[in-house]
């Protein structure tokens, strides 16, 4: 069998061709019929997910692309840090239903976000050599259709390693080296490390420059935000007036 | 060997175990990281399933054929069986039964695998390994022990045995699939412990991916055990709902530690804290399904339920033996790893209340284990104990009500410490509904009938029995009390919940009403406001459970034209007839020629009002004409059951013996379990967004509520349709009077199910698709 038979998924339809057949037998035949109609269908997908899976054994079949891609699947440090996104959420929830005080909020908040930080950071850098390695095969191959321009597209190609068939490299335990980046206590977030939005008054982040509440944008047209403090002064000043700290360039 | 049916199917189950064994060698290979292996253990696990079955469709067409050279088919099934019980003696007997439980397991481990897909691609192998452990074990204990396909030395009967006449009703067709889907749903759960601790990827990682997978289990135990209690309510004519027999006890054994689990998962993510308590709560809720099992075949402990005896008992302790082993093993191993990031701080604490009701529930669970374990015990110091309800029910009702408290308590503690200012703004609102309640039951219980106080007999003797007395009358009290005191803290977080979204609502500008509010509180945190619709199904059962401090058991002897009052109920005895033969018989009754029915009909009314007539009946089998069984009657209504026993009858005076109950509060537990199951159904609802799935997620979506809804409604109606199939009604009154708890759905055919999961896929595929035409029709506007 040639390998696109063997890649498409039968199963669902071998199930269902099993299903329908029994019901049209049980329909002329009887019940007995039905039984012995299912039990054919089976015996017919044992033999075929057998076959299939020692070809995948002997290493006779192509991946399909949706293994393929599956194997690109998140890593340790990803799932990490969906835990810890989903746990920021929850922990907005439960300082607006009043299960948690406000000081145990901010704290918790901020050693949350540094954890999401250092793991997206982390992802971001373990990705970064699959990913140059992605964009240079799409360029070769965009370079081999004909009439096609060749774009630097930075397609978010995902994390497949240049040879799907070799072993992926184990992942370490992640909670060590993560954990032991993290300061113990974080400092305690108070008022003037935190910049009130002008729409809606929600805290944000000093390097936030939309609000996370609303979804303003935190400077006026014209305006630059400081880093250190959270104060608002024109473009065109060097130094921030509040605190006098020399300003790059953000608006 | 391939002959005949029995040999194809012995050689099946040899093929279940080469099967299971290959995959498992193949996952382990794979947790190197090698793609290819793992695809092909993927593999491997569907063929494995497939092969169950496959041998379950051989044995099934065994029993529709009536091929008696096969034992177990010659000992369960006989030749008038309708195909409907022909089917449910699959799962009948010892050897069927094991092979159902593979069935069960097998369908399980291709959800799994299914569902896994690409993910926790560290964890997969392992998980899979550990599942296929457990399918080969079922399926040497097939081979060696009780071999479903095994023949008769004497060759094939001419007619079976038959099923027993007690179990050819609806309970045995939905009781044990049920039951058994919660046994066997605890198996993917302890796959992903062992996972996470051979990989040593301890974080929330597994956590996460196990928690609909536990409540599913967890939502078929509940079912399982309330159907039972429902049986044995209905069926068994004693009056009551659980008798503590010790199969009974080893089937709700793992829902204690499984309802440890689930609460105690939550502590593990938000703060990581309690993993070794996670992992070992999941070894041991699997630990303990085997160990229900094993209850229930070894026949170590003498019960209603037992199998036959059989030296099945060794092959379970070896297996016990090994997964005791392999989890402590590992839990030590790792238990570096596992040791906590964080710290209990206060004892006002949602952690703290959390490991408090960790602990109440495990030593619910301790204390029932021993307790059923004692007889078994006692003769190793060379006593002969024996332990009954009393004894149960004497510790049960404080140590329920100590979790019912926990229950009630740990919403209003918030993380770390709560502080003095929040906990009494927390807890204000229930107190006043407790104190409220205590001062109502007190001045109005008892001309309800409901009493706040109930006087009990000193179970032991002296100071220690005094001081119980009178802790166990204040019970029924406590119950009720603590019931308000849980529903005003449900009630007020939902009012938190919406007040909360209301309020950010108006900062944003907008106004939200409140069932939008609702909807979208509910939307967003299903798992929490799910769980609480758990917690509101829990109260009904245990106010259900307290109904029985304030029962009314009576015996009696009547002659025809007496008058008996129990309660406030008025029974007239006016007879009794047997059918077929009396003209009075229905026609459906006059039809019936598997058994002799002696009806005794009593008429009922109550405060002058008739209630119509209840007709409880000795049934005489023809297969079984020495074992009459014992057919209730029953008026139900929400605030009490009517409940009436024919004893003995006397052909020629037809002087009759009675036992009547009222059973106050019972169809509570049953309303429980629905809302139970809405609750957790809200729990295990998806959370899909339209983008990453397409749109099958509203399709699927869609089957699944239908589905989930018409289950319940199935559920519901279990009482009502068992009561249709063993009695042909020829009074309308009483039929209404004593259908299930909804109203007179028997005309609903069973084929509802399919129906509903139609219905169900219909309205998604409509939802999908206008949902996608708005999509394109954005994104083209665009």
């Amino acid at each position: 069998m040639n390998d696109r038979v063997s890649s498409m998924n039968l199963t669902p339809w071998a199930v269902l061709a099993s299903i329908a057949t029994a019901t049209v037998v049980g329909i002329f035949y009887g019940v007995q019929l039905v039984v012995l109609t299912l039990a054919a269908g089976a015996l017919l997908l044992v033999i075929w997910l057998l076959w299939r899976s020692v070809q995948s054994l002997a290493g006779e079949s192509q991946l399909t692309f949706e293994d393929a891609f599956s194997l690109g699947a998140r890593s340790a440090e990803e799932e990490q840090k969906r835990a810890v996104l989903r746990a920021l959420k929850d922990l907005d929830f439960e300082r607006s239903i009043g299960k948690i005080s406000e000081e145990d909020y901010q704290e918790y908040s901020a050693r949350y976000r540094a954890q999401a930080k250092l793991l997206i950071r982390h992802v971001d850098e373990s990705l970064a050599e699959a990913r140059k390695v992605a964009e240079r095969d799409l360029e070769r191959r965009l370079a081999k259709l004909p009439g096609k321009e060749t774009r630097k597209s930075p397609e978010p190609a995902d994390e497949e390693p240049s040879d799907p068939l070799e072993p992926i490299a184990e992942a370490e335990a992640v909670s060590s080296p993560i954990a032991a980046e993290i300061p113990e206590k974080s400092p305690k977030k108070t008022a003037t490390t935190l910049r009130a939005c002008a729409a809606c008054a929600v805290n944000n982040e000093l390097d936030a420059r939309f609000c996370k509440g609303c979804g303003a944008a935190l400077a006026e047209p014209g305006q630059k935000l400081c880093g250190a403090c959270p104060a608002r002064f024109p473009e065109a000043d060097p130094r921030c007036p509040e605190c006098g700290t020399e300003s790059e360039s953000k608006s | 060997m391939w002959q005949s049916l029995p040999e194809l199917g012995t050689g099946v189950v040899y093929a279940i175990l080469v099967a299971a064994a290959y995959t498992f060698a193949v996952a382990l290979a794979a947790g190197r990281g090698r793609p290819r292996l793992l695809q092909a253990a993927r593999l491997g696990a569907y063929a494995t399933s497939a092969l169950v079955l496959f041998a379950i469709l051989l044995l099934s067409y065994a029993f529709v054929s009536h091929d008696f050279r096969i034992r177990y088919v010659a000992h369960y099934s006989d030749r008038r069986m309708s195909t409907a019980y022909l089917l449910t003696s699959l799962w009948g007997g010892q050897d069927g039964s094991l092979l159902w439980w593979s069935l069960l397991l097998s369908g399980y481990v291709t959800g799994c695998v299914a569902w896994l897909k690409g993910r926790y691609r560290e964890l997969q192998p392992y998980v899979i390994a550990t599942l296929m452990v457990i399918v080969g074990f079922f399926a040497m204990l097939m081979l060696f022990a009780a071999n479903p396909f095994e023949t008769s030395i004497a060759g094939a009967r001419p007619d079976g045995e038959g099923l027993n006449p007690l179990l050819q009703n609806y309970w045995m067709i939905i009781h044990p699939p049920c039951l058994y889907m919660g046994f066997v749903g605890c198996s993917v759960p302890f796959a992903f412990g062992v996972a996470a601790l051979v990989t040593r990827r301890l974080d929330n990682e597994w956590v996460i991916a196990v928690r609909k997978w536990m409540l599913f289990a967890f939502l078929f135990l509940s079912i399982g055990n309330v159907l039972g209690m429902m049986w044995a309510y209905e069926e068994l004519g004693w009056g009551g709902f659980w008798a503590w027999d010790p199969v009974e006890n080893a089937a709700c054994l793992p829902w204690f530690t499984a309802a440890a689990y689930v609460h105690s998962t939550m502590i593990q993510e938000r703060r990581h804290m309690l993993r070794v308590w996670n992992v070992f709560l999941i070894c041991l809720t699997f630990f303990l399904t085997i160990f229900g099992t094993f209850l229930t075949r070894a026949g170590i402990i003498t019960s209603v339920h037992s199998f036959a005896q059989s030296s099945i008992g060794t092959y379970f302790v070896y297996f016990m033996g090994v997964i005791l082993g392999a989890s402590l093993g590992l839990i030590v191993w790792r238990l570096p790893d596992l040791r906590s990031q964080g710290q209990i701080e206060a004892v006002a604490s949602r952690e703290a209340m959390f490991v408090a009701n960790n602990w109440a529930l495990l030593g619910g669970m301790t204390f029932i284990l021993v307790s059923t374990m004692y007889p078994k015990l006692s003769e190793l110091w060379g006593e002969s104990a024996t332990v009954g309800p009393p004894h149960f029910n004497r510790w049960m009702g404080p140590i329920g009500l100590m979790i019912f408290a926990l229950m009630g308590l740990a919403p209003l503690f918030g993380w770390r410490k709560t502080s003095n200012v929040s906990l009494k703004k927390a807890f204000r609102a229930p107190v006043i509904a407790l104190v409220v309640m205590v001062v109502l039951h007190a001045a109005f219980g008892k001309a309800l009938g409901y009493p706040a106080l109930v006087a009990r007999d000193a179970f032991y003797p002296g100071v220690v029995g005094l001081v119980i007395k009178h802790i166990g009358s204040t019970l029924p009290a406590i119950t009720i009390a603590l019931a308000a005191f849980n529903v005003a803290v449900i009630v007020q977080e939902f009012a938190r919940g919406v007040g909360s979204r209301r309020a950010a609502a108006l900062k944003r500008g907008e106004e939200e009403s409140v069932f939008a509010a609702l909807f979208r509180l509910v939307e967003k945190n299903r798992r929490r406001y799910g769980g609480y619709v758990v917690h509101l199904g829990i109260v009904a059962m245990f106010i259900g459970f307290t109904g029985t401090a304030w029962n009314i058991d009576r015996e009696t002897a009547l002659m025809p034209g007496d008058t008996y009052h129990i309660g406030q109920y008025s029974l007239t005895y006016r007879g009794t007839r047997m059918c077929p033969g009396n003209p009075k018989c229905s026609p459906a009754e006059q039809a019936d020629i598997e058994k002799r029915m002696l009806f005794a009909d009593i008429d009922v009314t109550r405060a002058g009002k008739s209630l119509g007539r209840v007709s409880p009946a000795k049934f005489f089998y023809q297969s079984n004409p020495d074992g009459p069984t014992t057919e209730v009657s029953m008026i139900r209504s929400l605030h009490e059951d009517l409940y009436t026993v024919l004893g003995q009858a006397d052909p020629s005076t037809k002087r009759a013996t009675f036992q009547f109950h009222v059973n106050p509060l019972v169809s509570w537990i049953w309303m429980g379990l629905l809302i139970l199951i809405g609750g957790t159904l809200v729990s295990l609802f998806p959370e899909f967004s339209f983008g990453e799935v397409g749109a099958w997620a509203y399709v699927r979506a869609g089957a699944g509520a239908a589905a989930g809804i018409g289950f319940s409604i199935w559920i519901a109606m279990a009482p009502g349709a068992a009561y249709a199939q063993d009695r042909p009604v020829h009074d309308a009154r009483a039929a209404v009077a004593s259908a299930s708890v909804l109203p007179n759905t028997r005309k609903l055919p069973t084929s509802g199910l399919g129906m509903a999961g139609l219905v169900g896929l219909g309205l998604g595929s409509v939802v999908s698709f206008a949902r996608r035409r708005r999509d394109n029709a954005k994104s083209s506007r665009d």
